[in-house]
């Protein structure tokens, strides 16, 4: 009998709502809340060994000691294949179900199989991770899709403990993480592309072979009556940092972004700043950091009055952009896009590379 | 938002709405084999094109390229 660990947060594992969210990680051993319905769902085929929970809010604040202690949990079940979720809208939830998955296949080698709506943040991340030994099965927005996500799950964790092969997400319905497999076929891609132009010009209905990446369709914003009266601000994604880099900006996929403020400043000199980013040859701005960050331009304009007085916000944003993930940039740009509105920024230039 | 970047094709495609053309990627404000001077109006030319941008009306993606003199 296949052996499963099912991961729940305090909500699912009928511990208590948001006041519990704050449950450090547990383990009890057998099937507790929705993985009574898991427990039914693998009925002869495997054994809910033990439910593994935590709440929500202690996942995200100690998130290292969590993943440790849900290891060491897991190395004592010895289970077969873990799952976790469904998490269907909970973003907290839903992010910890793909980190937990990310650790437990990388450090146990373990296959996983979670479950959360294909908005939830989570299902971002586990595109970016790219993993092939975790499969996310898309469900509804609410726990009302409960008996639905668990009736796929079940039998899809059966065939990850067993090893079965997993063929391509369009064919058996999980998310798409972004890898493509090599395999053999008989027709040349010369013959499959004109097949598809042919069914292409025909109207009829084709399948790339190499989808490419959907991005978010943002409305342009309405502009600006007059930008000499508007509140300024500049983000840079070329890297210029304060020289020394103080905050440890990595050369490429970073995570977190920062602002420094040159409000007392005319000009960046030449060896107070220097740019960090491993995309493109930064000797250049390290020499002249107004390439990246055109603080004297601004001033310039400030001088002329097209950028009114007093109204350049006092510091600029930051985070190197190189390499960095999606998922991860549409956070940072929301952080920051929280913080310009705070600030009652009307107007931002945005220097990249 | 104005965007600035020497890869104004990928901006577009990726649909950013207002974006500025440019010089280069490692030095995208400025052309460093322009005398300092010319330099530095090549510079306040591309930030003065990113303010006449965001007060310009757009309704999808959309270029707007610095002015370059002859010498520039």
């Amino acid at each position: 009998m296949i052996r499963v660990v099912h991961i729940l947060n305090q909500f699912f594992a009928g511990v208590g709502g948001e006041e519990k969210a704050d449950t450090p990680v547990a383990v009890v051993s057998g099937a507790v809340g929705a993985a009574r319905g898991l427990q039914a769902q693998l009925a002869e085929r495997g054994q809910v060994v033990g439910t593994i929970y935590f709440g929500d809010n202690y996942f995200h604040e100690h998130k290292d000691d969590a993943l440790a202690v849900i290891l060491t949990k897991l190395e004592q079940l010895r289970p077969d294949v873990v799952v976790a979720g469904p998490a269907f809208n909970a973003g907290r939830y839903g992010l910890a179900c793909v980190e937990i998955c990310q650790t437990v296949s990388e450090r146990l080698g373990l296959r996983c199989v979670t479950g959360m709506e294909p908005e939830n943040p989570g299902a971002g991340v586990y595109r970016d991770y790219h993993n092939d030994k975790v499969f996310l099965l898309p469900t509804s927005e609410t726990a009302a899709g409960m008996a639905r996500a668990l009736t796929a799950m079940a039998p899809f964790a059966c065939r990850l403990a067993d090893r079965e092969e997993i063929g391509p997400a369009a064919k058996e319905g999980y998310l798409p993480r972004g890898m493509r497999r090599l395999v053999r076929v008989d027709r040349t891609g010369a013959d499959r592309a004109i097949d598809m132009l042919l069914a292409k010009v025909a109207g009829k209905p084709f399948a790339t072979e190499i989808p490419m990446e959907v991005w978010d369709k943002v409305e342009p914003a309405a502009p600006l009556a007059d930008s000499a009266a508007a509140n300024l601000a500049v983000i840079c994604t070329g890297g210029v940092v304060p020289w020394g880099n103080p905050d440890g900006f990595k050369t490429y996929r970073n995570t977190f972004w920062r602002k420094y403020n040159f409000a007392e400043l005319k000009a960046l000199e030449p060896g107070k700043w220097e740019a960090v980013h491993g995309g493109y040859n930064v000797a250049f701005m390290n020499q002249n950091p107004h390439y990246g960050m055109p603080l004297d331009a601004l001033r310039a304009l400030e001088a002329e009055g097209k950028i009114g007085r007093g109204k350049l916000y006092p510091a600029y944003y930051v985070i190197p952009g190189n390499q960095g993930s999606p998922a991860v940039m549409r956070r940072v740009g929301q952080e920051i896009s929280a913080d310009l509105k705070k600030d009652g920024v009307d107007g931002v230039l945005l220097v990249a590379t | 938002m104005a965007l600035i970047s020497a890869m104004y094709p990928v901006a577009e495609q990726v649909g950013a709405s207002r974006i500025v053309k440019a010089v280069a990627i490692p030095h995208p404000c400025g052309d460093p084999s322009l005398p300092a001077e010319l330099d530095g109006q090549l510079r306040r030319e591309i930030v003065s094109t990113a303010l006449k941008a965001l007060e310009t009306k757009v309704d999808t993606t959309t270029v707007f390229t610095p002015k370059v003199g002859a010498d520039g």
